[in-house]
């Protein structure tokens, strides 16, 4: 029984200790983006582009190259996944390098 | 005839010599299990870039009468690298500068999922000490739990160095069936509703976070945990090798060529803890075992507490993301997003289940430490 005690005792004290530890993490987080000070500019940002968004978005969508079958492409994935209710209004390259990366591993793993 | 008394007593000199006349049943048996994790490792391709190098490791370590690891040379070297925890830092390193801490800095309620998913460290290491372990050996298979083979590595060399082959062997055995033994943990304890929840966007996160969350998690766990400064610290190093965007020749560096190079060393020098008197014990399948509860435990616990987080965030999380708080990366988040798509095509969880499968990485390091800090290594 002296074994199943301590046991017991060692795991709820380690697990409050882990909880403590990553809940501060997550406070620590919040924090860190709280404080970001180009998280301001980034605020700041959208609302002055937000009086004149359809010309912005234009000069964007509108490649140099020609692009027009991988528009196509594009435009035919989104309906396949969203259907017919959907109407395209702009196609222009992701930011995220997070979704980007995502995309490329789940095509080179063709597993998902 | 004087001639062929020196040949005879030549021969027999090498006889005796050789490792034939030395060789045990444990021995060939050791070989033989071997051959097996190569069987393994590359026909079924379980983990094959470490269990190849530990199944090797197990064949060389079970050759008698070489004397490498007492005398000076490149195997002793390696042994060393295990021995003094020099190879799982090293391996972190490398691991940090492949991990996109973006999805946990986006969600970071997603890291007390990791954080729950320790809990199966904690049952393995219950089950442990009830089997008749010391609290130092259970700690070490408690480890298998959190699907981190670098920190059960550095647990095991500090803890219970006499069972490192058996909880290697079985931590990455295990973090390869992590697409076995998954999902049928999460279709059982989860509802069809449940797992056809849609989460929203992630927000975008700016590189300052990126940057400054590395130093201050350094800076915060190795002044509480010092124990495991080592691996917190190479493997925040590694991130912001990868996050400055001014390191990228580093970055490469340690993902790639320091990494493979490492895992290399790391593989082999583990498989040649494997030798038979301390592999061939009962307590190598209580190990193996354990291992397994481990794992369900902690992927059982992360969907729980995912259940919670959902019933209290107003039905906003998706219970599957909780599994992946098992800090196998990036498998277990993938795990995520195959059964959630089978509930709901369409359903894309594999940026959110990233923030919860990073946080375990960090989570199975903060256990080992409280654990190291509690228990104290034993007298070596």
């Amino acid at each position: 029984m002296g074994n199943i005690q301590l046991g017991v005792t060692i795991m709820l004290i380690n697990m409050t200790i882990v909880f403590a530890v990553l809940f501060g993490l997550c406070i620590m987080i919040r924090v860190i983006h709280a404080v970001d000070p180009t998280n301001k500019k980034k605020e700041v940002a959208p609302a002055k582009a937000a009086p004149a968004p359809a010309p912005a978005a234009a000069p964007v969508a509108a490649p140099k190259a020609d692009n027009s079958a991988v528009i196509a492409v594009i435009a035919a994935a989104v309906a396949a996944y969203e259907g017919d209710d959907v109407k395209i209004v702009t196609v222009r390259p992701v930011e995220s390098t997070t979704w980007k990366n995502a995309g490329r591993a789940v095509g080179i793993a063709n597993k998902v | 005839m004087g001639i062929f008394d020196a040949f005879g007593t030549a021969l027999q000199a090498l006889w005796h010599d050789s490792g034939f006349y030395s060789l045990t049943m444990g021995n060939v048996i050791m070989m033989l299990v071997g051959c097996i994790l190569m069987y393994m490792a590359f026909a079924k391709e379980f983990e094959p870039l470490l269990l190849g190098p530990i199944s090797f490791g197990c064949i060389i370590a079970n050759f008698p009468a070489t004397h490498m690891l007492d005398e000076p040379g490149a195997m002793q070297l390696i042994s060393f690298g295990i021995k003094y925890e020099v190879f799982p830092p090293l391996i972190f390193m490398g691991v940090g500068a492949m991990t996109d801490f973006g999805p946990l800095l986006a969600n970071p309620n997603t890291i007390l999922l990791g954080a729950a998913a320790q809990f199966g460290v904690f049952i393995a290491l219950f089950g442990a000490m009830a089997l008749g372990f010391t609290p130092h050996q259970a700690s070490a298979i408690g480890i298998i739990g959190g699907a981190d083979g670098p920190t059960a590595i550095y647990m095991s060399a500090k803890m219970a160095p006499e069972l490192l082959g058996a909880i290697a062997v079985a931590a990455y055995s295990y973090m390869s069936l992590v697409p076995l033994i998954q999902p049928p943990i999460m279709m059982a304890f989860t509802t069809k509703a449940e797992r056809q929840i849609r989460m929203g966007q992630l927000r975008q996160v700016s590189k300052f976070e990126k940057i400054v969350f590395p130093v201050v998690c350094t800076i915060v766990i190795s002044l509480l945990l010092p124990p495991v400064a080592a691996l917190i610290a190479m493997l925040m190093l590694g991130n912001l090798l990868r996050e400055s965007g001014v390191t990228d020749r580093l970055s490469d560096t340690a993902q790639n060529a320091l990494c493979n190079i490492v895992t290399i060393f790391l593989g082999t020098g583990t498989g040649m803890t494997m030798n038979a008197d301390d592999f061939l014990r009962l307590q190598t399948i209580e190990i193996i075992c354990l291992g397994l509860v481990a794992f369900a435990g902690g992927t059982w616990a992360g969907l729980m507490f995912a259940k919670i987080m959902n019933l209290v965030m107003g039905g906003t999380i998706n219970p599957l993301i909780g599994s992946a708080g098992v800090s196998a990366v990036p498998m277990a988040a993938r795990v995520s997003q195959v059964v959630g798509q089978k509930a709901c095509p369409g359903n894309f969880l594999l940026m959110q289940a990233m923030g919860p499968n990073v946080a375990g990485v960090i989570g199975t390091a903060v256990a080992a430490g409280a654990m190291l800090a509690i228990l104290g290594t034993p007298n070596k």
